[in-house]
């Protein structure tokens, strides 16, 4: 009994030990854990973080740090699984004892993690996940996000669509799962707020091959403008498909954001010309800070950034100025001092609206054109916004 | 005096109650390391090793009711985390609107045992690679219908499960506490490992082991196989849904992946390299499989490729698990004590 007892006090006194050394001092880096995926599906994402944020803290810390303290990435593989994303973000809370968290790519990995860290007290950032529902209703106080919400993207684009087209006839064609449907409801209010009127929809199964079935009715309804939210290897065959049939003369052909991307452009060829999207950032932003930060991205990584990329890069300025302006990283202070912060990124200068955590920022409307995404409109971050729609803090 | 049921069962000679008795042993081991690893955990002020122990004990309760299946019956099921997904789904429906510990796991049980024989009454008519295909398609149905119904927050899964007090009877423990939920967790995977172990000493239990030996002799013998087949189904659900109620406790929310494939794929992984038809060898294989990820995870982004090796190996120099290399030593043990 005593040799356990003895053993215990040991245990004990070893902990405390160690807490004192750990206590945080001046010196010590400040820690930031990043839970993103490294492996499976959302790899070349989890890459674009990676690198991102690399870049944003090697200049960071070359420049003398955050209030004199450098700053340390540790990363863990999150393989876009809520229940993984979780697990390694409480490691990274409990026993690496990491400052601020971020890196959760797809939503349900942001919900979850964020949650947990409300109960471990600490605060996360997401500069990937653009489900709405995130700075909306299942907003969090623990929880900020520095990229554009699917609101924004839709917004953007209805604005440019009506200016191109005003009172345009829409038609929407969407892939039939919840992601889907939920994307196309969001561009069909959003637009028909604008004056256009819907003349149909259709949404059809995920991978689908033959998209030729819907175009009789796609004609019939002779829309001006088409919608769509489908993604990946679908969109190759939807966009090629409606080459073939002569469908995409006298119709502007918008989408989702992650409809046509650097992924799948080169297989979809001249049939993704004149696609258009809203997009919270390009690499033809002509403004200093951005031509700055895509030269030095692709002299880091040999790759030109992307959305997330530039996000991600933004994420560590940000939190350097909300650290430097609460003097401290300490978590009730440090959400006080990101409430209403405003930053520099590449893509210009954003605002982290208090009330829902969400950044304010410009939104762009780019499209296709030879490959390659060109700059068509400006849409101003008080414009693509949208009302505060979170009620819990 | 000797107690009559000890001359008539003679246990000692019987290799199932031997079997079964060298896998209480390794259980009782099992216990004891899990209690002294929360004191230890408790001493050194712990949270996420502790935490990170529950979630394994968690996933070695699904791959409980994978054993089941596959060990004794025969069965190999590709979609058993369709119950496991459906417990915690069940309860996080229910803990969101009555945080109790008891309703929850109630709620789970009464939803798995209905659904399980429904879906059995599917699957029991078919053995072999059928029964794997269609375990696994159903399971796959499921995940995408979850994935894609609003109302469950589709592929965003459902957050904000709030934190259950578990009401003892002697006392309440708040199921956020790393140590209490722990040694609660510890306690209904034991309990599911007793019932199991119960029921697999009864007849039904042999009738099953039969299945597995020669489901074409059963008939002769006077049973059903297929009634023996849907009952081990309807088990192996509840297994696997009690165990999944667990997690929403634990985590405060649940997602489709629960659901995925990758899941049940786990499970099975722990089975094979605890050792199949050992219920012992789930239960170790799921901390192990659980602590391998945890820590291969955090030294590489390769970690499935490493995982996948060390399953390899397992399966070419331990082809009867981690349980077949330490079961057969203590039965052994068991029989020269007894005699």
């Amino acid at each position: 009994m005593t040799k356990t007892a003895s053993v215990l006090t040991g245990l004990l006194a070893g902990t405390a030990l160690a807490v004192s050394v750990h206590a945080a001092s001046a010196a010590d880096p400040i820690k930031i854990g990043v839970v993103t995926p490294l492996s499976g599906t959302y790899t070349p994402i989890g890459q674009q973080v990676r690198w991102g944020l690399e870049l944003a803290t090697k200049e960071v810390n070359a420049a003398g740090g955050v209030m004199g303290r450098q700053i340390e990435l540790i990363f863990e593989d999150e393989e876009a699984n809520p229940s993984v994303a979780v697990q390694k973000a409480e490691k990274l809370f409990e026993v690496q004892k990491v400052d601020f968290l971020t890196g959760t790519v797809n939503s349900g990995s942001t919900l979850a993690v964020g949650q947990t860290a409300e109960r471990a007290k600490k605060l996360i950032a997401t500069t990937v996940s653009f489900a709405d529902s995130i700075t909306t209703d299942k907003c969090s106080p623990n929880v900020f996000r520095v990229n554009a919400r699917a609101g924004q993207q839709s917004t953007a684009l209805a604005a440019w669509v009506a200016k191109q087209k005003p009172k345009a006839k829409v038609f929407f064609l969407g892939p039939d799962y919840e992601m889907g449907r939920s994307t196309v409801a969001t561009f069909k209010k959003t637009i028909e707020g604008l004056g256009a009127t819907s003349v149909g929809e259709v949404f059809a199964p995920l991978d689908s091959k033959d998209y030729t079935q819907y175009f009789g009715q796609l004609r019939q309804a002779r829309p001006e403008v088409l919608y769509t939210s489908v993604a990946g290897n679908d969109t190759v065959r939807l966009l090629t498909q409606m080459q073939d049939f002569g469908l995409a003369k006298n119709l502007i052909v918008v989408g989702a954001s992650g409809t046509v991307t650097s992924q799948n452009i080169s297989a979809i060829g001249s049939a993704a010309n004149g696609f258009a999207t809203g997009s919270g950032y390009s690499t033809q932003i002509d403004t200093p800070e951005n031509k700055k930060f895509v030269e030095a991205f692709k002299a880091a990584n040999k790759a030109d950034p992307d959305l997330y990329g530039a996000d991600s890069y933004g994420l560590i300025y940000f939190f350097k100025a909300a650290v430097e302006k609460a003097q401290s990283t300490d978590t009730d202070k440090l959400r006080k001092a990101m409430e209403g912060l405003e930053w520099m990124t590449p893509q210009g200068k954003k605002t982290m609206r208090g009330g829902d955590h969400q950044a304010v920022q410009p939104m762009y409307v780019v499209q296709v054109n030879d490959g390659k995404f060109n700059i068509v409109g400006q849409v101003g971050g008080d414009e693509a916004i949208g009302p505060d729609e979170c009620t819990r803090f | 005096m000797r107690d009559p049921s000890t001359v008539l069962v003679r246990p000692v000679q019987d290799r199932l109650t031997l079997a079964m008795r060298a896998s209480h042993v390794l259980v009782a081991i099992f216990v004891a390391l899990a209690l002294a690893f929360a004191a230890i955990g408790v001493a050194i002020d712990d949270t996420f090793y502790l935490r990170l122990a529950t979630e394994a004990l968690i996933f070695s309760g699904l791959a409980l009711s994978v054993d089941i299946l596959l060990g004794y019956t025969g069965l190999l099921s590709l979609g058993q985390a369709l119950y496991f997904g459906l417990g915690a789904y069940v309860s996080a429906l229910v803990l969101q609107r009555v945080p109790s510990f008891w309703a929850a796991m109630a709620a789970a049980l009464v939803a798995c045992v209905i659904v399980g024989a429904l879906a059995g009454l599917i699957v029991y008519r078919v053995r072999g690679v059928y029964f794997a295909l269609v375990t696994f398609g159903l399971a796959q149905v499921a995940a995408k219908a979850v994935y894609n119904t609003r109302e469950l927050g589709a592929s965003d899964g459902l957050i904000g499960i709030p934190v259950v007090p578990v009401d003892l009877g002697f006392g309440t423990v708040q199921s956020n506490a790393p140590a209490g939920f722990f040694l609660i967790t510890l306690g209904v995977i034991v309990v599911l490992y007793l019932a199991v172990a119960y029921l697999f000493e009864t007849p039904f239990g042999r009738v099953l082991i039969a299945l597995r030996a020669n489901e074409r002799r059963v008939p002769f013998l006077g049973y059903s196989p297929r009634a023996a087949r849907l009952a081990a189904y309807v088990l192996a659900a509840v297994v696997a849904g009690l165990s999944g109620a667990l997690y929403p406790m634990l985590r405060g929310f649940v997602s489709p992946e629960l659901l995925f494939f990758s899941t049940s794929g786990n499970a099975i992984i722990t089975v094979v390299t605890g050792g199949v038809g050992t219920l012992a060898g789930a239960l170790y294989g799921g901390v192990i499989l659980t602590v391998l990820k945890s820590v291969i995870g955090s030294w590489t982004p390769h970690h499935l490729v490493v995982i996948g090796l060390l399953f390899m190996a397992a399966v070419i120099f331990l082809p009867k698990g981690l349980m077949g290399l330490v079961r057969p030593w203590i039965e052994r043990l068991l029989r020269r004590t007894a005699r």
